[in-house]
């Protein structure tokens, strides 16, 4: 082969190369315009002066920033409320979630004991139970106990849908950790449970970020059972406070979009901050 | 010790997931009971009947059989696409993993609301942008057209779940020893080749899985058109559990109720018995 043919197929290897990374930054681009282009409009439609969101054509960048939809948003609904009920539920979920699930996760994947497989099929299965099958008699429960409108009304149902979820993260967890670390603490006098609390437990900081942050996102988001379960306005959570907004056909749209952007933006902080373990709980166990 | 440790989480589950699937068996096969009494008179079917005999449940069962039986498979290839294109290491890899993250992350119901803006039929961006680029001559109400409104919920499930689609598969892309890849190289296999010889086959159990987790809860949406659509025009976008949910909480009738729940839990079970017979093969590897 000659020095020119080579250096020739070299080059055209290289710009070959070249179009392939400009074509796979395209679709990443693309990609991202796609996602992230409604939080971009959630945006500026929020920033905008309410008589500037109703035109057509539209106007693509505010002209006249203004903070009046975030204040509307607060003033006009229980906006500050409805975050802080939702706050209240997704937290409680997530540490019910996290106390339930290692405990349980712990004895499946530490203990021996009669009956565990099917106990893990009685979790795994529940995780695949249908939510409308279930919402009629947890509606009657929650009514004759009187935890319609209370925040323990969301958060036991919610601790049931993502414990198994919970338990599966735990115990895949629980499964890799060393055996000498519980000899040690057999060694010390403790008992299993003091080995849980004492010695598992502090080590699995992973793990219980894992379920916490997904357990959280997941309560955040949930709206069938917050809509039929909270009737007072005051205890609307953010989902079912913004759903309620405002009549059906003249929706004030600046101040829906100041009152969506509020209720994601602690979304945005767990996505930034978790990015790494939020995928990790997703796929956990997935292709092994 | 076990058994504490075990206890308390099973009696959430008992009281909360498995008590309530018979006891809506039970309600559903007494007479129509209407809060706060419960009626103890046993009729059998009747319930049953009187939901199969309702035009509105047929029509709401197309819609949702459209709803996931199209945007499943879409968004099934699209995942499989998006997961194969970030299944490698790049710059920028976390902006494009947030981009995937961001869609999942979003409530389905804010989203049919920030969707129902996007669309909207006189100041939507949506319509905007087709009116500048000469596809539209003037603004399209998406939202008031009975096929355009089901095509635009389809479009903002798409957009919203493929996402998790492709995460699903990116895991299981990348469990893929790479060695597999090299010796079919070394035979000569296109990439094409490699795809539908050494990827598929290997990722067959992982899109069970996402099939399985897509469906369900695609089978029983609620918060999608109840945002959006609020299941208009007409019913053009009711779909079951939305039918469902206000046959049962507008009239209180909650025997009608569970039994149109119980129907719902036998479908999904039975499209999930479909794909398992269909794709599930023990030791695959």
């Amino acid at each position: 082969m000659s020095v020119r043919t080579r250096l020739q197929e070299l080059r055209e290897g290289k710009s070959r190369q070249f179009g392939e990374t400009v074509g796979f930054y395209f679709l990443i681009v693309l990609l991202c315009l796609v996602s992230f282009f409604p939080v971009l409009w959630i945006l500026r439609t929020a920033l905008m002066p309410p008589a500037d969101v109703v035109q057509f054509p539209v106007t693509y960048i505010p002209e006249s920033p203004t903070l009046q939809n975030f204040q509307d948003a607060f003033d006009q609904q229980p906006l500050g409320r409805y975050l802080f009920n939702s706050l209240v539920v997704a937290s409680g979920t997530a540490v019910l979630c996290v106390v339930l699930g290692s405990m349980m996760g712990y004895a499946l994947a530490r203990l021996e004991f009669r009956f565990k497989l099917p106990i893990l099929m009685l979790i795994l299965v529940s995780a695949m139970l249908p939510f409308f099958g279930r919402l009629i008699p947890l509606f009657e429960l929650a009514l004759e106990y009187n935890f319609l409108n209370s925040y323990l009304g969301l958060i036991i149902p919610y601790t049931a849908f993502q414990l198994p979820f919970a338990v599966w993260i735990f115990q895949a967890y629980f499964k890799e950790l060393p055996d000498s670390l519980e000899e040690a603490g057999r060694i010390d006098g403790l008992t299993h449970l003091g080995v849980l609390f004492r010695i598992i437990l502090p080590v699995s900081a992973p793990a219980m970020a894992t379920t916490a942050v997904i357990v959280f996102i997941f309560a955040w988001n949930e709206f069938l059972f917050a809509l039929t379960f909270m009737s007072e306005q005051k205890m609307y959570t953010v989902t079912v406070g913004i759903a309620l907004y405002g009549g059906q056909f003249q929706n004030p749209w600046g101040t829906i979009m100041a009152a969506v952007f509020m209720a994601i933006v602690p979304l945005i902080l767990l996505l930034v901050l978790f990015q790494t373990k939020i995928i990790e709980g997703l796929t956990e166990g997935i292709g092994k | 010790m076990a058994a504490m440790l075990i206890s308390p989480g099973l009696l959430f589950l008992a009281v909360i997931s498995y008590y309530p699937i018979l006891d809506t068996v039970w309600t559903s096969l007494h007479q129509g009971s209407v809060l706060p009494t419960r009626s103890e008179t046993w009729v059998g079917l009747e319930n049953y009947q009187t939901v199969i005999d309702d035009d509105s449940f047929w029509n709401a069962f197309k819609v949702s059989m459209i709803y996931t039986f199209v945007s499943v498979p879409i968004e099934m290839v699209l995942g499989l696409g998006l997961a194969i294109l970030i299944n490698r290491n790049f710059r920028g890899r976390y902006v494009a993993l947030g981009a995937i993250l961001f869609p999942w992350a979003l409530p389905t119901i804010i989203n049919a609301e920030i969707f129902a803006w996007l669309f909207h039929g006189q100041y939507g961006v949506i319509n905007d942008i087709l009116v500048r680029i000469g596809i539209l001559d003037e603004t399209f109400s998406f939202l008031a057209k009975p096929d355009a409104a089901l095509y635009s919920m389809l479009f903002v499930t798409i957009w919203k779940t493929t996402s998790f689609v492709a995460l699903i598969l990116l895991a299981g892309l990348q469990s893929i020893p790479s060695d597999l890849y090299e010796a079919a190289k070394i035979d000569g296999a296109s990439k094409i080749r490699r795809f539908w010889h050494v990827t598929l086959p290997l990722l067959k159990p992982v899109i069970l899985v996402a099939l399985i987790f897509r469906t369900l809860p695609a089978f029983q949406v609620f918060g999608l058109p109840y945002g959006l659509t609020d299941g208009g025009p007409g019913e053009s976008t009711t779909t079951l559990v939305l039918w469902a949910h206000r046959e049962t909480f507008n009239s209180l009738n909650f025997s009608e109720g569970a039994a149109a729940a119980n129907l719902i839990t036998i479908m999904a079970l039975i499209i999930c018995l479909i794909y398992v017979v269909v794709l599930y093969e023990p030791e695959v590897r």
